[in-house]
């Protein structure tokens, strides 16, 4: 979740409630939906809150926020924009990957120390939220002194150009570098460069801006050093680029409200698509930006009262919607309707039901008296659930300490230290009955066991590489575990085991199984035997136990489990050079079936 | 007559006419003294012995009383330190006096109290002096506590030994000696002749049968002694808590759910309108399966989302400004949350088309990849429950959670308001941990969008909740590291010793 850092003079400054302290900030903030986390080692209170208010990024959205939540603001507010004398002209080289620009120009900023970084904060803050670590929308705040724009044409407004560049081709002094770097060369040789590398990789043109005297911006990896903002810096050109407009408009759009909150004037700019260049549909090819226009949705006093369970008189939703900070009117009638204005720095309102949500905040959740909902419906478990538990009160019975062990292992752990071959059973091996067309339980072909695994995709450890074909490796690694504490040591484990298996809707095949292993001096064959009998026994389930050869156990002593005529898992005293391999110095006997073999 | 070997041996040692102790019947029978009161009294129930009582006065030195009688009560160590330095003739400082007697901690307390008591001299002005005439060797309690050190009775008046008994330096107590005499029943059946019953170390089917078990006597065990363990088997401590938390929620009308742990991104995410570039959906927090993409999802399904995705839903819906990519949606991997399953459920798919109102729940695996650390693991059981009814509000899904969570002891929940991609209102669950007190996150829940619910094909309010259920047991159980309890890590004697809950 999102953190932001604050410094409550800041905020007592901007709120003009001087006389707050730190702890009814923090008491307040809780009740807007951010929580103290800490402070940072400058002192700042960190703060942190769900994703959704990204204008609470930096302080001054916060003190907004407070602002409407103390009563000092109430409604819509949208700062005033002068009329554009920059232009963006869009060149037909931009790389289609990132094709949108927007920005604007903002005048009379006055930056202290406090400020300059609280604007810096919320460019990386927007980065990394809505931005997508920059790949979705990237800003870059320069000095406009710095800024020599040449005019297209003659009497033309002043222009700077988002065009692409050869990687190679060009060079310039990026920020925090002293020589002049080709883009290439920024991403191999500056910090910055190397961290943001991927986001152009593979690019044949590298996105850019120029002014008449150069690039002074390599969007979205990093500014030049030519026009970076200073304290000392009175006039601003931001500018932001991306991969969807209305995103990189939004993120501008709060860039502009926390900086018209200290005071400064928001210039409009131009933005030309030139004819070539990829153009955002919905907006056409010459935008002026910043759009502060405000967004409009229609939402129902009816479905208001049943979603928040409240009866309200009309004037009471409209003072919620105005200490929200938005604006509501309503017309009466059969069915009250509040048509709702909502600012431009919002992102977070997608239907008519955040609007609901806006009022229940401004009403107060915490005024909401609980009730035990009035709808009678009959509660039951799902049939295998109650299987699974039936049969684990067998085991249980039997002595077997029932287990929980992880679904994802390794090959190593599935397969070798077990000595079995994937691929040698269940799916990768079965066949269809030629007559029915119904295939056997994958337990009961070829090595139990041996099915072709589930790997993950690009694993992050080489413990958790694919998804366990069989339960008893498990158990055999939670006695390998154990063999510091007392013998006898019977576990048992009913749990899920998956395979590849390509006539699933999911192309996988998952299982329950039944496993049970017994740890024991004078553990054999028999003893594994007449515990999985009880447990048949238990189910009424016939059971018969043929002859048959696994790589994990000991040949003569291993046989299928078949149950009611169906062969469904394996039962065998483990090989020794199982055992060894995992460290067990008493012979160990298991047996392993599926549990829909019980039903 | 008949009475058992050990009876018989103590009516045999008893007089008739001498009261003979028990210690002294034990040294002659060779029993226990322990065997021969059992056997004395059961004797007095059947008429046969007189079992008598006296009780003497016991004194003991206490460990502080011991530690005096080496190395000297501390007043007379003070005294003779204020000899050794000329006390008697001049004042000196006390502080020298009570260096030169080593005197430390509560001794020097102990040692001025009793100095002044027992006229050795004079404390004035933070010096002090000694009576030259004194004598500490006459003094009875340090003679009382001798005698006692030696094992003797001490010849001391009984206020010495109150005294010595307020000082804490002897222990005044209370012994009772038995003794026995035979009555004149005891002495005619001594006459008459006793035999003694047989002696027998088990109950066998033979003794049972033939009816020998009424003349034999059963040999005495131990049965204070510690038994070996028997280790039985017993159900997972968190299976447990799930059983629990099952009982619960069918018990407030939930049916539960059931379905597929690899699952399409359509049925994990997409549904629950979580835009293709959430940052959960990346590559990092999921674990994405290496197999064919699902190829049956209902086509209008899909539409249906990807409209939402797109679009928005309704006249006033506006979609996310994200990609959205029906291959990406299709791509198989390892669930986040069982929230695919109340999709799957809601949508129809996993059985029939559901007709409000509903309650259904699920308590199964869920994973995320992270760190592993004592309260997190890659795989986790996750607590899902919805209810689904024509308007349901707000209030309705405080009511349903204080409920449920009432049954656990936790009361005074907290709902902060909270974001969801797919749900609005949202809320953050906090309460009050039972032993702590600690305020602490315990679920996350709200009321499913409409974003979520049109393309399903629901169009009545959904609530919903979820919540990890180790979260609950940890709660519950008071384990700190969830690794003790759950996978191949954990350890066989924590989890045959974890406290049974119910």
């Amino acid at each position: 979740m999102p953190v932001v850092d604050i410094d409550t003079d800041e905020l007592r400054g901007l709120t003009g409630h001087d006389e707050m302290d730190d702890e009814e900030f923090k008491t307040d903030l809780f009740g807007l939906g951010l929580e103290f986390e800490g402070e940072t080692d400058d002192g700042l209170l960190q703060f942190e809150f769900a994703p959704d208010r990204l204008d609470r990024l930096s302080v001054e959205g916060v003190a907004r926020s407070l602002r409407y939540h103390y009563g000092d603001d109430r409604g819509v507010y949208v700062p005033e924009t002068n009329d554009p004398e920059w232009t963006i002209e869009v060149d037909e080289s931009v790389p289609d990957e990132r094709p949108y620009v927007t920005g604007a120009v903002i005048r009379g900023v006055d930056l202290d120390e406090g400020a300059l970084d609280s604007l810096i904060q919320l460019q990386e803050k927007l980065h990394a939220t809505m931005g997508r670590g920059r790949a979705k929308g990237a800003i870059g705040i320069h000095d406009l002194a710095m800024i020599k724009g040449a005019p297209l044409q003659e009497g033309a407004e002043p222009s700077i150009t988002y065009r692409g560049v050869d990687p190679d081709g060009v060079s310039f002094v990026p920020l925090d570098a002293n020589d002049e770097l080709t883009p290439n060369e920024v991403l191999a040789e500056h910090d910055t460069g190397r961290a943001y590398a991927d986001l152009v990789a593979g690019l044949d043109r590298y996105p850019a801006i120029y002014d008449e005297l150069g690039l002074f911006s390599f969007p979205p990896v990093i500014n030049g050093k030519r026009t970076e903002v200073t304290t000392g810096s009175r006039d601003l050109f931001v500018e932001l680029t991306g991969t969807d407009q209305w995103t990189i408009d939004r993120m501008c759009n709060i860039i502009c409200y926390a900086l018209s909150a200290r005071g400064a004037t928001i210039e409009e700019v131009e933005v030309n698509y030139a004819d070539g260049a990829t153009h955002p549909s919905e907006y056409g090819a010459e935008l002026v930006r910043p759009n502060l226009d405000t967004d409009e949705k229609t939402v129902s006093h009816d479905r208001i009262e049943t979603l928040l369970g409240v009866e309200f008189e009309p004037e009471e939703i409209v003072d919620c919607f105005e200490r929200a900070g938005l604006d509501a009117s309503y017309t009466l009638g059969d069915e009250v309707r509040y048509e709702v204005e909502i600012p431009p720095y919002r992102v977070d309102v997608l239907h008519p039901l955040d609007l609901v949500d806006d009022v229940g905040r401004a009403y107060g959740f915490d005024n909401l008296e609980p009730r035990y909902p009035d709808v009678g419906t009959v509660g039951g478990r799902h049939e295998r659930s109650r299987l699974e538990d039936a049969v684990r009160t067998s085991l249980v019975g039997l002595g077997f300490e029932d287990l929980l062990n992880f679904h994802m292992t390794s090959g190593t752990e599935n397969f070798d230290r077990m000595n079995v071959e994937p691929g040698t059973g269940g799916a990768a091996v079965a066949e269809e009955d030629a007559e029915s067309g119904a295939r056997p339980p994958l337990a009961g072909v070829g090595v139990v066991g041996g099915g072709d695994p589930v790997e993950i995709t690009e694993p992050y450890s080489e413990e958790y590489t694919q998804l366990r074909t069989w339960a008893i490796p498990s158990l055999i690694m939670l006695l390998e575990r154990n063999t510091h504490n007392a013998y006898p040591q019977d576990v048992s484990e009913i749990g899920f085991v998956a395979e590849r298996d390509e006539t699933e809707n999911t192309n996988v095949a998952e299982r329950r199984h039944v496993a049970g292993a017994v740890a024991r001096r004078d553990a054999s064959y028999e003893a594994a035997k007449g515990r999985l009998q009880s447990v048949c026994d238990d189910f009424d389930a016939e059971l018969e136990t043929p002859r048959t050869d696994h790589p994990s156990f000991i040949d003569g002593r291993t046989a299928a489990v078949v149950i009611d005529g169906e062969r469904v898992g394996v039962i065998g005293e483990v090989h020794p050079a199982v055992l060894v391999e995992h460290d067990l110095e008493v012979p160990v006997a298991a047996f392993e079936f599926d549990l829909d073999a019980l039903r | 007559m008949r009475l058992p070997e050990r009876q018989l041996a103590v009516l045999e040692a008893a007089s008739a006419t001498d009261e003979r102790t028990i210690d002294e019947i034990a040294a002659e029978t060779g029993l226990k003294p322990e065997t021969v009161v059992g056997a004395a009294f059961d004797l007095r129930d059947e008429g046969l012995l007189v079992v008598g009582e006296t009780a003497d006065e016991t004194l003991d030195l206490t460990d502080e009383g011991r530690e005096y009688v080496d190395a000297g009560l501390p007043e007379t160590r003070l005294y003779r330190a204020g000899l050794a330095l000329d006390a008697d003739a001049e004042p000196v400082s006390m502080g020298r006096v009570i260096g030169e007697a080593d005197l430390n901690g509560p001794e020097v307390d102990i040692a001025l109290s009793n100095f002044a008591r027992k006229g050795f001299g004079g404390i004035d002005s933070g010096e002090l002096s000694v009576d030259g005439d004194a004598d500490p060797d006459t003094d009875p309690e340090a003679a009382a506590l001798t005698a006692l050190a030696a094992g003797e009775a001490p010849d001391v008046d009984e206020r010495v030994i109150d005294q010595l008994d307020s000082r804490g330096l002897v222990a005044v107590g209370e012994s009772v000696t038995r003794s026995v005499t035979l009555t004149d029943a005891g002495v005619d059946a001594l006459m008459t002749g006793v035999e003694a019953t047989e002696t027998v170390a088990q109950v066998t089917p033979e003794l049972l049968a033939s009816g020998e078990w009424r003349d034999v006597e059963f040999s005495e065990y131990n049965v204070e002694a510690d038994a070996p363990t028997v280790s039985g088997g017993r159900k997972h401590v968190l299976r447990r808590t799930a059983d629990r938390v099952k009982d619960v929620l069918v018990g407030m009308g939930f049916q539960e759910m059931e379905g597929p742990h690899a699952d399409s991104d359509f049925w994990i995410n997409d549904c629950l309108f979580m835009p293709q570039d959430h940052p959960a959906r990346t590559h990092w927090d999921r674990f994405a399966l290496d197999v064919p993409p699902m190829e049956e999802i209902p086509d209008e399904l899909i539409r249906r989302v990807e409209a939402a995705h797109r679009d928005g839903w309704g006249v006033d819906g506006d979609g996310y400004h994200s990609p959205w990519s029906e291959e990406f949606a299709r791509e198989i991997a390892l669930r986040g949350h069982t929230t695919s399953l109340s999709m799957r459920y809601l949508s129809g798919i996993a059985g029939a088309e559901l007709e409000p109102p509903q309650r259904y729940f699920s308590v199964e695996k869920v994973y995320r990849n992270d760190t592993l650390d004592p309260t997190h693991l890659l795989e986790f059981y996750q607590i899902e429950g919805w209810v689904m009814a024509e308007d349901l509000s707000v209030r309705d899904l405080m009511g349903t959670f204080e409920e449920f969570y009432r049954q656990f002891g936790i009361t005074d929940i907290r709902f902060k308001p909270h974001y969801n991609p797919y749900t609005e209102p949202s809320f953050e669950l906090f309460g009050e941990h039972p032993e702590t007190g600690e305020e602490i996150e315990i679920g996350n829940s709200g009321v499913f969008r409409e974003e979520v619910t049109g393309p399903l094909g629901v169009d009545c309010d959904v609530m919903a909740w979820g919540l990890a259920l180790e979260r609950l047991a940890m709660l519950t159980t008071g384990a700190e590291d969830i690794r003790d309890l759950h996978g191949t890590l954990a350890d066989i004697e924590f989890l045959r010793n974890a406290e049974v809950s119910y």
